[in-house]
């Protein structure tokens, strides 16, 4: 499946484009996530999501299949291992950076492919559930780039 | 009611509404199912199931598993490969149908999300399900084709080293078999030709008991408990697949909480439970939960069907064109290739057609293998010709009813050979009609829906017909034998005359709710004259009922019934020689009735022999006649010669909500004939459930998944099962015209509400709605899909998402995921 999500930051391009591909920083910021181990490239961790009535804690790895720091355009892939069971999970995600007045707004594209129970029970709230955790995410990036923790 | 039985004798238990003997015991919690049974050291199994569709397995790890507390044993394919077989598909329809082997437990790779990768033995059901989880299994993803058209388009190959999606072709022409002419002539001479494509959507069986299985190793022989409808062909096949010997398989089917062929198999989890009893050495049981049922335990339906018709514009049907997909699944499981050919013989049901070709691709698919359920093939046969029918009558602007009649055989042409080769012993199309439109008032809502109609009401009405028959009493021999089915179709039955009188039935049907203990002791005390108490029926045991085919396809009363009648007249043969000895008469002057033998002649005051008092003699064994055996038990095998041929006529009136595509189901009415009926309470039990489970297809079921091949309809609340609460209550009544093939005269019911209900719901539906516009709503025919239907959407569209929405944002009871799913 496929989940579209447009978020605007108050920061310009360069800056938030840096905050994004600092994996730790940024992974960080993504509810429920803890990144084990990232360098530049590559990054592994896990990250547990409530899907309607399945919690999942899915036990995984990424890393950039194209970066383009010019275009600020970057296609990450990841997959993941649902613990106790409970089906693995695909992603790739493309991200994409555009100057909106004086602040960036990025659009991002996720193809999801997951299995198992929380795709039996998950489907009708995937949407709605990564509407709201992508909100807390990019409340937390907002809050990362007003420190000036990146950049 | 039109009743040609023979004269009743004084008491005759046949035809009585005898309560069942069998309720008394499950309604009180005194049976034990399967899942009761509690052996001494007994381990509990629970299994490990593949998320993916279709996979490459790359790597089992079960170290986490093995050291889990309780855990006896874990095994993987990579263990039992060599020890368990491939589980059988019975019914090669073709010499080069094409078959993947199919093991218990997938070795390499995973052709369907839900087929069991790993099992876990514990102490403990909670401590194997909790280990179960712990088996860290990898995957290598691979592509799956899910919908059944694409995968007959042969793009994504759900098994690649078989080069094709296609099983097998099988094809019935009439010009060919001599039943008919060319169907090519038919439509070419057509002056209507009726085009369409069906959906018949996949469905789960879900009966109410789950499936649940018991493994004792510990005696000489291997004895299993199963929740299955078929223990005797289960047991020749476990020593086939297993190689055990078939002397040292003992099967038992306890009471068994309803199948619908569902059960009709032989699962995965019986032979992985065999293959860990036999390692552990220890009795182990399996029991699945309602989850693992759905998605694991086979499917039903699942066709496309393509029908063309022709017909004359007086309305006379001349030719049946029939090409059908029909969804595998997976594997093929026990007669997965056969269920759509027992549709073939069915498409042209009651009418007159000069010509019919049938042609059914069977397609392999990544998801969960399809086999018999509730009619088998001949519900979608029904469905289609039913639809076409009321399509027809649309076209040429005549009453539905009105150009059935012109078509169907008539009560004085039987027997009728069929364009489909098919001999019908007997029936009266018109009787039923009749008295189902004079119950269901026909005129009168034909009258009010042409008032709503001209008003412009905002809810329509619709009145739905279904003018069905079906072939019952699976089957005989001869004829599997030219389908290539890898079995006969006879029963068998024993009557024992124990020396107090009382009489143990042995049968090789297995009921497993149809209530067949009370029904067989009907019958026997009518045959032996004994009270209906007296009678104790034993089946779904190998060991105390040794030969069977037991129970599937409305055939335990006319084939195992008929075995039955044919055993008790053979004790009363057996005991007349004693008879005669006793009454110091000759043997042809003995008569026998109601349970006394008697001198002709000798006046109606004579006391006669009751066969209770001859069973007496025959133990004791003091004065026999010279040479007769001291028994008179006897055993008796049927093989009915032909197929029965129940029929019947529904009516169904469905309002429609034009504005919001609500639909509600007005009134429903059927008149059957199943030929002589045993007990009356019991045809209408099976009536009811099955118009249910019709209706179901009709309205709500559906089993929906998603692109990756996940079942998303994978619990109850998705799979909208109906409950009594959901449904009106049915008017029904019977005509009779008594069978032919058998003694009793009946023809079978299991089957016939099922089969007959689901067009005459969606013909209402759709002749409610005709004016609109609408000339088809896929099934089933959700609220959303009526609505879309109406406001220019075709047919309604496919389930993309699950069938029913839930989880709605705002709605009491369930959690904010945004609070949730962030602070985890």
């Amino acid at each position: 499946m496929q989940l579209e999500h447009s978020f605007t930051v108050e920061a310009p391009p360069e800056q938030t484009w840096a905050l994004l591909t600092d994996l730790k920083t940024v992974g960080g910021c993504f509810p429920g996530a803890t990144v084990t181990e990232a360098d530049d490239e590559s990054f592994a961790g896990n990250v547990k999501v409530k899907l309607g009535p399945i919690a999942v804690t899915y036990d995984g790895k990424g890393r950039f299949v194209e970066r383009d720091d010019g275009a600020h355009r970057a296609v990450i892939e990841g997959t993941g291992k649902g613990l106790r069971g409970l089906g693995n999970a695909g992603a790739k995600v493309t991200v994409q950076l555009a100057p909106d007045g004086s602040g960036t707004r990025a659009d991002v594209l996720t193809e999801l492919n997951i299995t198992g129970k929380p795709a039996q029970f998950g489907r009708g709230v995937m949407q709605s559930v990564s509407d709201k955790l992508l909100g807390q995410f990019v409340s937390c990036v907002e809050s990362k780039l007003a420190a000036g923790e990146a950049g | 009611m039109t009743v040609t039985e023979e004269p009743t004798a004084a008491v005759r238990e046949v035809g009585k509404d005898r309560r069942r003997k069998e309720d008394q015991r499950l309604i009180t919690g005194r049976t034990r199912w399967t899942d009761n049974m509690q052996l001494t050291g007994m381990l509990h199994l629970a299994m490990v199931r593949s998320p993916y569709a279709h996979a490459r397995i790359t790597n089992v790890d079960m170290s986490a598993a093995q050291q889990a507390p309780g855990v006896i044993s874990v095994l993987c394919g990579r263990d039992l490969k060599d020890h368990q077989g491939e589980l059988p598909c019975a019914w090669p329809i073709t010499d080069d149908q094409k078959c993947m082997a199919h093991p218990a437990v997938a070795v390499d790779r995973v052709a369907f999300a839900g087929e069991v990768v790993a099992v876990v033995a514990a102490r403990t059901a909670a401590q194997a399900r909790d280990a179960a989880e712990l088996v860290d299994v990898d995957y290598e993803e691979l592509p799956a084709v899910v919908d059944l058209k694409k995968a007959a388009a042969d793009e994504v190959l759900a098994h690649p080293e078989l080069g094709t999606n296609v099983s097998a072709t099988w094809v019935f022409d009439s010009a060919e078999a001599g039943s008919g002419g060319d169907v090519e002539d038919s439509i070419r001479d057509a002056e209507v030709l009726i085009e369409r494509e069906y959906r018949q959507q996949r469905l789960i069986p879900s009966f109410m008991e789950p499936r649940s299985t018991v493994v004792d190793p510990t005696g000489e022989q291997f004895v299993m408990w199963t929740s299955t409808q078929v223990p005797h062909i289960l047991r020749l096949m476990l020593a086939l697949t297993l190689g055990v010997p078939e002397s040292k398989v003992r099967v038992i089917a306890p009471d068994v909480g309803g199948g619908f062929g569902g059960k009709l198999q032989v699962t995965p989890e019986e032979i992985i439970t065999f293959l860990m009893a036999r390692q552990t050495g220890k009795p182990c049981k399996w029991t699945e939960t309602r989850s693992e049922s759905l998605l694991s335990a086979h499917h039903g339906r699942d066709q496309w069907q393509k029908l063309t018709l022709a017909a004359r514009r007086d309305g006379t049907v001349t030719g049946l064109k029939v090409e059908l997909l029909a969804d595998m699944g997976a594997y093929l499981g026990l007669v997965t290739p056969g269920v759509p050919i027992l549709g073939a013989f069915m498409f042209n049901s009651i009418y007159k057609f000069e010509s019919y070709r049938f042609e059914c691709r069977n397609i392999f698919t990544n998801k969960t293998w399809t086999d018999a359920y509730r009619g088998a093939g001949r519900p979608e046969a029904t469905f289609a010709i039913e639809r076409l029918m009321d399509e027809l009558a649309a076209e040429l602007g005549r009453d539905p009813l009105e150009l059935r009649e012109q078509n169907w055989i008539r009560h004085d042409e039987f027997p009728f050979s069929t364009v489909a080769g098919m001999e019908y012993d007997s029936g009266n199309y018109e009787a039923a009609t009749e008295r189902a439109k004079e119950l269901f008032g026909y005129d009168e809502l034909r009258a009010e829906q042409a008032r709503r109609r001209e008003s412009g009401d905002r809810v329509q009405l619709g009145l739905g017909i279904s003018t069905f028959t079906e072939m019952c009493g699976l089957a005989p021999s001869r004829v599997l034998g030219a389908l290539s089915y890898g079995a006969g179709g006879w029963e068998h039955a024993s009557v024992r005359m124990l020396p107090s009188g009382k009489v143990e039935v042995i049968t090789g049907s297995s009921a497993h709710g149809q209530g067949h203990e009370t029904a067989w002791s009907q019958i026997v005390a009518d045959q032996l004259g004994v009270p209906f108490d007296d009678v104790e029926v034993l089946h779904g045991d190998t060991q105390i009922s040794p030969r069977g085919l037991d129970t599937y396809g409305s055939r335990s009363l006319v084939v195992g019934g008929q075995a039955v009648v044919m055993a008790a007249k053979k004790v009363i043969e057996k005991a007349k020689p004693l008879a005669a000895h006793v009454l110091e008469a000759n043997v042809d002057d003995l008569e026998f009735s109601d349970g006394r033998f008697t001198v002709r002649g000798a006046g109606a005051d004579q006391e006669g022999l009751g066969l209770a008092g001859l069973a007496l003699r025959v133990f004791a064994a003091h004065d026999l006649p010279d040479g007769m055996e001291p028994s008179l038990d006897a055993d008796a095998t049927f093989d009915p010669v032909n197929f029965s041929f129940p029929h019947g006529t529904h009516l169904c009136a469905m309002e429609v909500d034009t504005e919001t595509g609500e639909t509600t189901m007005r009134s429903y009415v059927c008149v059957d004939d199943i030929g002589n009926v045993v007990n009356p309470l019991i045809v209408d039990g099976q009536v009811h459930g099955g118009l249910v489970q019709g209706i179901a297809q009709a309205l709500w079921e559906e089993a929906v998944y998603d692109d990756q091949g996940t079942l998303v309809s994978g619990s109850f609340v998705d799979y909208t099962l109906p409950t009594s609460a959901d449904t009106i209550s049915f008017v029904t009544d019977r005509t009779v015209s008594p069978a032919t093939s058998n003694d009793l005269g009946a023809k079978g019911v299991g089957e016939a509400g099922c089969i007959a209900s689901t067009p005459a719901v969606v013909n209402a539906i759709v002749d409610a709605v005709r004016p609109m516009g609408v000339q088809d709503i896929t099934m089933p025919c959700t609220p959303e899909r009526v609505w879309r239907a109406i406001h220019g959407g075709g047919r309604g569209g496919a389930t993309e998402e699950s069938a029913m929405p839930h989880f709605e944002e705002d709605a009491p009871n369930q959690d904010n995921p945004g609070t949730e799913g962030g602070q985890l």
